[in-house]
């Protein structure tokens, strides 16, 4: 009697899928170079928006939906360049031809999304402050601005992830993700942007405003991770 | 989790139905297939060919009926099952951006091979590209690109072998390599072969099977089939359409 083969353990594939991703990534940079990109060319936006609000003009006031603007249009682009990877040659199906539980793959695709998404912040953030919040310092400590930076992302990068998974699937897919993701993201957006202007703005009470906000936010990530990893099967399956 | 018998038979499906919307790409197809045969499956294209690999395969559930490959249910044990089958397509299911050698080594820890790196070099060497193992596969040719699908496809030594029109796009010399190379597992595996060359699926069964619009029109035992009838039979269907 043959004996079916010890199955792998999901934790290896895990990784396994992840450390491909970053590895095709460093090599042909193409997520973060065009996430980069757009990310400066939305600042340059900015400037040139902004040039004529004359120097009574308190940024702060609406430093953080900037932010956050530039974040959502920047992941947008990366997380349909993401999954195209897979497609290319068929890749997709012989990931799932492998036996791998489909939300391996997702979370593996998220958190790569995640990594790449952050990174993008990481060099995001200091050139708008240097640029735009010059003399205007924020009322909270940085490490509240990445928290909530944080929060934020994990619920683009999941539901980004999820999205851009149908977008590679269906026939004209690449409107699913610009169609749905800002209507699916809004309430975890509205919970970010609060969170980073409570901690920028300051004033009476901004710390419970921002735990406030970043429970939120986190609330609803988990509810829309839970939502995407019960439906991942259906997406990338039959 | 079920284990396979060694009597199971390698392929068992039963009153299929894949549709798509009001569309059958699948319409009631049964068979039986005995473990060690090598299927070859012709018909016009739409005739549900692929879409009968890609349910076999676990990459499409059907809309009815059942199918069992090396005993293991489609739907409810799809990834048991996943673990004894092996896919080689026109497409080389492979990442462009990875060498040959990282490829296949990301291929092996997602089947959990033992001793990947002993593996990866034995299917490279077998089918001639160890010496290519650190190249990028987005500077392959066609053939080579084939031959490293089937080392892809092999690694984690599943019992049936799926191929999908493998010999689309190759030139004779890389068609003959295919030959060798399938010659040389022929005898380890079940092979079900999607084909529009009827010379050469026919060479290579032991059972054939002919679809057109989503039904079984003839399958058989080669030792059964004639080939002028089977021609016939088969050029009969080319005007049916898709299912």
């Amino acid at each position: 009697m043959a004996k079916a083969p010890a199955r792998v353990s999901s934790w290896r594939q895990f990784k396994a899928i992840l450390k491909k991703d970053i590895v095709m990534e460093l090599r042909t940079k193409e997520m973060l170079t065009s996430m980069t990109l757009y990310t400066l060319l939305t600042l340059v936006i900015y400037q040139i928006a902004l040039s004529q609000s004359g120097s009574g003009f308190d940024i702060r006031l609406i430093a953080a939906g900037l932010v956050w603007l530039a974040f959502v249009f920047t992941s947008m682009l990366g997380l349909n360049r993401s999954l195209v990877h897979e497609k290319d040659q068929g890749c997709l199906e012989a990931l799932l031809l492998s036996p791998v539980d489909r939300p391996v793959i997702f979370f593996a695709k998220a958190i790569g999304n995640l990594i790449f998404l952050m990174i993008v912040e990481v060099l995001t953030v200091p050139i708008f402050a240097v640029a735009f919040m010059s003399g205007r310092p924020i009322a909270g400590p940085f490490w509240m601005i990445a928290l909530s930076a944080v929060v934020g992302s994990i619920g683009i990068a999941g539901v980004g992830t999820f999205l851009a998974t149908m977008a590679v699937n269906a026939r004209g897919g690449s409107f699913i993700l610009s169609v749905l993701f800002i209507p699916l993201m809004y309430p975890a957006l509205l919970a970010a942007v609060a969170g980073t202007s409570a901690v920028v703005l300051g004033g009476d009470g901004y710390q419970a405003a921002f735990w406030q906000s970043v429970g939120m936010g986190a609330g609803i990530d988990a509810i829309m991770l839970l939502a995407v990893f019960a439906l991942y099967e259906f997406v990338v399956g039959a | 989790m079920p284990e396979a018998r060694a009597d199971t038979l390698a392929v068992e499906v039963t009153d299929l139905v894949r549709a798509f919307g009001a569309r059958k790409a699948l319409d009631g197809v049964s068979l039986e297939l005995p473990q060690g045969a090598f299927l070859s499956i012709f018909g016009p294209n739409g005739a549900g060919k692929t879409t009968l690999l890609r349910v076999l395969t676990t990459l499409a559930n059907p809309s009815k009926g059942t199918a069992k490959v090396a005993g293991f249910d489609v739907v409810a044990d799809a990834v048991e099952l996943r673990d004894r089958i092996g896919l080689i397509s026109h497409n080389p299911l492979l990442y462009p951006d990875l060498s040959a050698e990282e490829n296949l080594l990301f291929f092996s820890e997602m089947y959990g091979v033992d001793d990947p790196a002993a593996r990866v070099h034995e299917l490279l060497t077998a089918v001639e590209l160890d010496h290519r193992r650190l190249d990028l596969v987005r500077t392959f040719s066609r053939g080579m690109l084939q031959r490293l699908s089937i080392a892809r496809a092999l690694l984690h030594r599943p019992e049936v072998l799926f191929l999908d029109e493998p010999y689309s796009g190759l030139d004779p010399h890389a068609a003959d390599i295919l030959d060798q190379l399938i010659a040389s597992v022929r005898a380890q595996h079940t092979f079900v072969m999607v084909s529009h060359d009827l010379t050469k699926g026919l060479e290579l069964c032991s059972h054939a099977l002919i679809l057109a619009k989503g039904k079984v029109v003839l399958f058989d035992s080669r030792d059964n089939i004639d080939a002028d009838e089977f021609a016939r039979t088969y050029r009969s269907t080319v005007g049916m359409g898709v299912a």
